[in-house]
C-alpha cells in the first residue's frame, strides 16, 4: 500500500480500510510507527463483546522477525531465558529476554515451524538486539512487520467464529500451537494464543489478503456478537489476565535511563519463565544465577483485590506504617470480576512474605476535586481472570 | 570438576606474556602448563618482528626471579634526503648540543618539552603498573587506586594539571609546531608517536601514544630503546630457560580449539587435535577477540559482551619488510655506528599525514615511513629489518596482487638514503598485518592486540567488565597485551594477569 508521507508520517496497516470504517471516533494512536485505533466506539462495548462474543484486533503493527537458518532453534535458545530445547514444531512459547545484567528487555512470542525457521513477535522493535545477538550464529534475522498482517479473534465465540470463517476442527487446536489453512484461496496461519486471558487465536497471513479476511470474519461473526476492539479494550483485558506489559508494568532494560529502574525476571513475576539449570548459555544466565544465589531480588510484581471501586491507578502502596511499599502500574475495576484489582510492584518482603495489611492511597478525580481514598489492599493471584474455556481442548463452540 | 584435573593452570599461547605469568605462578608451587600453537614460544618476540625493545621493569623481572640479560642501548637517527640527519641518543646534554646544530630555538624547546612529557608519562605510568581498579566493584583497594591517579594528577600543580588535561586528548601534531621549528625533528617525534597505532600525526589521542611509549621507555622520548644482546630472542629463550627450572610445562604446536565450559565455568581446553586437557583456571594470552569468540564461543557470550568485543579496534597498521643482503649498502653520510642506530623515515608531519591518509580507507600509500634496522642473520650476512607503518590490514585489490609493488616502493625509498640498496638485495620477505595475524594468530596483525587509546585503556582495556585480567566467564583469565596496561613487550600484563589469578584460587 503506498501513501503519500506528506500527510502523515505514520503507516496505515494492511487492515486501515477496513478499521477506519468500522470506527465510530476517529481515535487512532501511535503503535511502532503505525496509526491503529484505541477505540472504535466505546470501549465497555468492546470489552464486553470481548468477554461475551467475539473480539477483533489489528496487530499488524506488533514487531515480527523471522529466525532462518541452520542454527535458528540454538540461537533463539540462547536469546530467552526459558529453555526451548525441547520445542515442538508447529508450537508457540511464551518467552522473555534479558540483557547481560539480566534485566529484562522484552517479552513476546515466539513461534516454531522448524528447528531452522522461528518468527519472534513481541510489542516493541527489537531488531538490532537480535542482529547483534546472532553474531556467531548461522541465522539471518529478518524484519517481517510490514510483511505479515496480523489480527486477533479472541472471546468465547472465537472459535466458532473461526470455524464458520472456514478454518475446519479448529476446535481441536491445543492453546499455543499453530495450523496453516488455505481459506477462500489465501494461506493463513492462526494460532492459539492472544493476550485477552481467554479463549482466543492469532490469524497472519499476507497483507494482500488482509481486507478480504476482514471481511469474511465480520459476516461469519455477525450471529457471535463480533466487535472490533481497540488499544483501550485490551488494556482491560490483559489486567484482568494478570499480563504484563513493557514500559508500563516493568522499564524495558533498553530503555530505562536509571540503571535503578530496570527489573530483573525475578521481580516481574516471570521467574517461572527462567530456566537457570538450560545446558547452554543464555544471554543474562551469569547475572541470573548471581542473583538467584545471592538472593539478592528486590521487587516483585503482585496482583492486589482493593476495596471500594475506585481504580487504583498510579496509587502509592503503603504498609501499615505509612511506609511507602510500592506502587501500582496497572489500575481496572473489573466488570467480569466485579472487584477493585491492580498490578503492583512491591519492595519486597512485601507481597513475597507480607500479604496483609498493605494500603493503597487513591486519589480518585470528582469534578475538578481529588477524594483521597485509604483503601486496604490484599495480594492476589496475579492471574484474576482465568476461565476454564481458556485452555479447553475441543474448544467451546457456539451456534 | 573432572577428575583429571592434573594442572592448575592452563596457558593458552606462549607469547612472552604467557611467559612471565607462567613463571610467577610456577614460583607460587602452581603446576602449569603452557599449550602454543605454534612450532615455538616467544609469540611475537623474535628477531623477525621486533626490532627494538623496552627495558623489562625491576617489578616483572623480581617477580619471575631475576632476568640475566644485557640490553645494548640504541641511538635514534632521523634520516634526511640532504645528508643532514639528525642524531638522539636519550641524554639531554647530547641530544640538546645534537638538535641545536639545526635549531637551536628547538634545542632550548626541547629541554622543555621534554621535561613536561617525561613528568606526564611518570604521572601515568605510576597508574600502569598495578592492576586497573573497576569502578563498579565497590572495593575499598579500587577506589584508593582511582583516588591516586587522581592524587598524582593534582599533585602536578595547577599549572601543569590544566596543561595535562589539555594535552590527554590533543593530537602530536599541534603540540609539536607549536614547539619546534624543524620539520625532520617534528616528524621524528611523530613517527614515534603514532608507530604501532591507526592514528596519524594529526588523530585526536595521538599524543596519549607517545606518553605511553615514553612510559615504557623509561619516561624518555628517545632512551630506554634497547636491543638485547645475542638477539631479541634471548628475551624468550631466557623465559622459556626459567619455565623450565621453575617446571612450568610447554606444549608446542598445541593450537587450542576451545575452552571446555562446565556449569558456566572454564574448566580445560581442547586441542584442535581433539585431546582434552583440564585445569583448575584456564589463562588466554591470546588477543582478546580470538580469546572471546574463538576459545569462550559466542554462544556463551551475553549480547553486550559481543557489542564491546566487535568494538574492540585491533587492526594493525604495521608491515614488516626483511630484505637479506650480500653486502651493507652504504647510506649517505653515515658511518658504522649510525648504521647501529634505529634509523627512521618520517621526513615530517606532513609526509607521515599523507602516508596515513590512503590507509584510512584501507589503500596502500607508495611513500610509507620506515624505522630501519640493520641485523645480521645466523650466517653473519647482513640484512635490513624494516617496520613499515600505515600498511593497512587489508587492501581492495588484495595484498597478494599488490604485495611485490609495496615492496618496490619502501626499497625506493631506502634508495634515496641508500642509493646503492638495490645491488645489495638478494631476498625481500614482507609481513603485511594480515600475514602477522595469521602466523602469530593475532586478530587483526596488531603489535599490541588493540589500539592503545583512550577507550581502551585502563578500566576499559580491552573492553569494560573485563579489565582486571578475568573474562566474562568464571575461571578463564587474560594475559596478553590485551590487557591493561597493554603491549610494548613490558611484561606487566603477565605479572598482574598471575595476581589476579593466584588471588582467586
Amino acid at each position: 500500500m503506498t501513501q503519500d508521507l506528506r500527510y502523515s508520517a505514520l503507516k496505515k496497516t494492511p487492515f486501515h480500510a477496513k478499521t477506519s470504517l468500522a470506527s465510530r471516533t476517529n481515535k487512532y494512536y501511535n503503535w511502532n510507527g503505525y496509526t491503529v485505533p484505541t477505540e472504535y466506539s466505546t470501549t465497555e462495548l468492546e470489552y464486553t463483546a470481548a468477554r461475551n462474543g467475539t473480539s477483533v484486533m489489528d496487530l499488524t503493527p506488533m514487531g515480527k522477525y523471522e529466525i532462518i537458518g541452520d542454527h535458528a532453534h540454538q540461537f533463539v535458545d540462547y536469546l530467552v531465558t526459558r529453555d526451548l530445547s525441547k520445542m515442538k514444531d508447529n508450537t508457540v512459547a511464551y518467552i522473555i529476554w534479558c540483557n547481560e545484567d539480566g534485566k529484562v528487555i522484552d517479552d513476546g512470542t515466539i513461534f516454531k515451524f522448524s528447528s531452522t525457521k522461528f518468527m519472534l513477535c513481541c510489542a516493541v522493535k527489537i531488531y538490532n538486539w537480535l542482529n547483534d545477538s546472532a553474531y556467531g550464529f548461522d541465522v539471518t534475522i529478518t524484519d517481517v512487520t510490514d510483511t505479515i498482517a496480523a489480527l486477533a479473534i479472541q472471546g468465547p465465540t472465537s472459535c466458532s467464529t473461526l470455524k464458520k470463517f472456514g478454518a475446519t476442527d479448529l476446535e481441536t487446536l491445543k492453546p499455543f500451537e499453530m495450523r496453516e489453512y488455505k481459506i477462500d484461496g489465501s494461506d493463513i496461519l492462526i494460532s492459539r494464543t492472544g493476550f485477552t486471558g481467554d479463549l482466543g487465536y492469532e490469524l497472519w497471513t499476507d497483507p494482500k489478503n488482509a481486507e478480504t479476511t476482514w471481511d469474511n470474519i465480520e459476516i461469519a461473526g455477525k450471529e457471535l456478537k463480533l466487535r472490533p476492539f481497540g488499544m483501550y479494550a485490551l488494556e482491560m483485558t490483559r489486567i484482568e489476565a494478570g499480563f504484563i506489559q513493557t514500559n508500563t508494568d516493568f522499564m524495558a532494560a533498553e530503555d530505562s535511563l536509571r540503571p535503578t529502574r530496570m527489573r530483573s525476571p525475578y521481580e516481574i513475576g516471570m521467574g517461572w519463565l527462567v530456566h537457570l539449570n538450560k545446558n547452554s548459555y543464555f544471554v543474562g544466565k551469569k547475572a541470573l544465577k548471581k542473583e538467584k544465589e545471592e538472593n539478592t531480588t528486590e521487587r516483585c510484581l503482585v496482583g492486589l483485590d482493593i476495596d471500594g471501586d475506585k481504580p487504583a491507578h498510579g496509587s502509592v502502596i503503603y504498609n501499615s506504617k505509612k511506609e511507602d511499599i510500592g506502587i501500582v502500574t496497572a489500575a481496572l475495576w473489573s466488570p467480569i470480576m466485579k472487584k477493585n484489582i491492580a498490578l503492583a510492584s512491591l519492595k519486597r518482603p512485601y507481597g513475597i512474605k507480607i500479604k496483609e495489611n498493605i494500603f493503597a492511597e487513591i486519589y480518585h478525580p470528582e469534578e475538578l476535586e481529588y477524594r483521597k481514598i485509604w483503601a486496604r489492599c490484599k495480594v492476589v493471584k496475579r492471574q484474576f481472570f482465568n476461565p476454564e474455556r481458556r485452555n479447553k481442548v475441543p474448544a467451546d463452540l457456539y451456534e | 570438576m573432572p577428575g583429571n584435573s592434573s594442572f592448575d593452570a592452563i596457558i593458552i599461547g606462549g607469547g612472552h606474556n604467557g611467559l612471565v605469568c607462567a613463571n610467577v605462578l610456577a614460583r607460587k608451587n602452581k603446576r602449569v602448563l603452557i599449550c602454543e600453537a605454534r612450532k615455538e614460544c616467544g609469540g611475537m618476540v623474535n628477531n623477525d618482528i621486533t626490532n627494538y625493545v623496552p627495558p623489562v621493569t625491576s617489578a616483572v623481572s623480581s617477580s619471575i626471579g631475576g632476568m640475566q640479560i644485557n640490553y645494548v642501548p640504541k641511538t635514534t637517527i632521523a634520516l634526511s634526503e640532504t645528508g643532514q640527519h639528525i642524531r638522539l641518543v636519550g641524554n639531554q646534554h647530547i641530544d640538546h648540543k645534537s638538535i641545536s646544530t639545526f635549531s637551536s630555538h628547538d634545542a632550548d624547546r626541547f629541554n622543555d618539552f621534554h621535561e613536561k612529557m617525561s613528568k606526564f608519562s611518570k604521572t601515568l605510568g605510576s597508574f600502569m603498573m598495578a592492576s586497573p581498579p573497576r569502578i563498579m566493584n565497590n572495593s575499598f583497594s579500587d577506589y584508593f587506586k582511582l583516588f591516586k591517579l587522581g592524587l598524582n594528577v593534582r599533585l602536578l600543580g595547577k599549572k601543569n594539571f590544566n596543561e595535562f588535561a589539555r594535552m590527554i586528548g590533543l593530537n602530536i601534531a599541534d603540540e609539536l609546531e607549536d614547539n619546534f621549528e624543524n620539520t625532520l625533528f617534528q616528524g621524528l617525534v611523530a613517527h614515534d608517536s603514532v608507530i604501532g597505532s591507526n592514528l596519524g600525526p594529526r588523530s585526536p589521542g595521538s599524543l596519549i601514544n607517545l606518553l605511553y611509549r615514553m612510559a615504557i621507555h623509561n619516561n624518555s622520548l628517545f632512551g630506554g630503546i634497547f636491543q638485547i644482546e645475542g638477539g631479541n630472542d634471548q628475551f624468550t629463550k631466557h623465559l622459556i630457560e626459567k619455565c623450565k627450572s621453575n617446571n612450568v610445562e610447554i606444549k608446542t604446536s598445541a593450537s587450542v580449539k576451545n575452552c571446555i565450559i562446565e556449569n558456566d565455568c572454564a574448566v580445560g581446553v581442547e586441542l584442535n587435535n581433539g585431546e582434552k586437557m583440564y585445569a583448575k583456571k584456564i589463562i588466554s594470552n591470546a588477543d582478546p577477540r580470538s580469546t572471546y569468540f574463538s576459545l569462550l564461543g559466542s554462544q556463551n557470550l551475553d549480547t553486550d559482551v559481543k557489542r564491546k568485543i566487535k568494538h574492540h579496534r585491533s587492526k594493525g597498521r604495521v608491515a614488516k619488510l626483511i630484505l637479506e643482503l650480500d653486502k651493507l649498502p652504504s647510506f649517505n653520510n653515515c658511518d658504522d655506528n649510525d648504521l647501529d642506530s634505529r634509523m627512521v623515515v618520517a621526513p615530517s608531519i606532513d609526509y607521515i599525514e599523507e602516508t596515513f591518509n590512503p590507509s584510512k580507507f584501507d589503500k596502500l600509500s607508495l611513500e610509507p615511513t620506515l624505522e630501519i634496522c640493520v641485523k645480521k642473520d645466523s650466517d653473519q650476512n647482513p640484512k635490513l629489518d624494516i617496520q613499515v607503518q600505515y600498511a593497512p590490514y587489508k587492501t581492495h585489490q588484495g595484498w597478494e596482487n599488490v604485495k611485490e609493488n609495496y615492496i618496490e616502493s619502501v626499497i625506493k625509498i631506502i634508495s634515496k638514503y641508500a642509493p646503492n640498496i638495490n645491488e645489495c638485495i638478494e631476498r625481500k620477505k614482507l609481513l603485511t598485518p594480515d600475514d602477522i595475524e595469521s602466523e602469530y594468530n593475532v586478530s587483526g596483525g596488531h603489535w599490541h592486540h588493540g589500539e592503545i587509546q583512550i577507550d581502551q585503556l585502563f578500566m576499559m582495556r580491552p573492553i569494560p567488565g573485563a579489565s582486571q585480567y578475568k573474562t566474562h566467564l568464571d575461571g578463564l583469565f587474560m594475559c596478553g597485551a590485551g590487557t591493561h596496561p597493554g603491549g610494548g613487550l613490558t611484561g606487566i600484563s603477565g605479572k598482574n594477569a598471575a595476581k589476579a589469578v593466584l588471588d582467586d584460587f
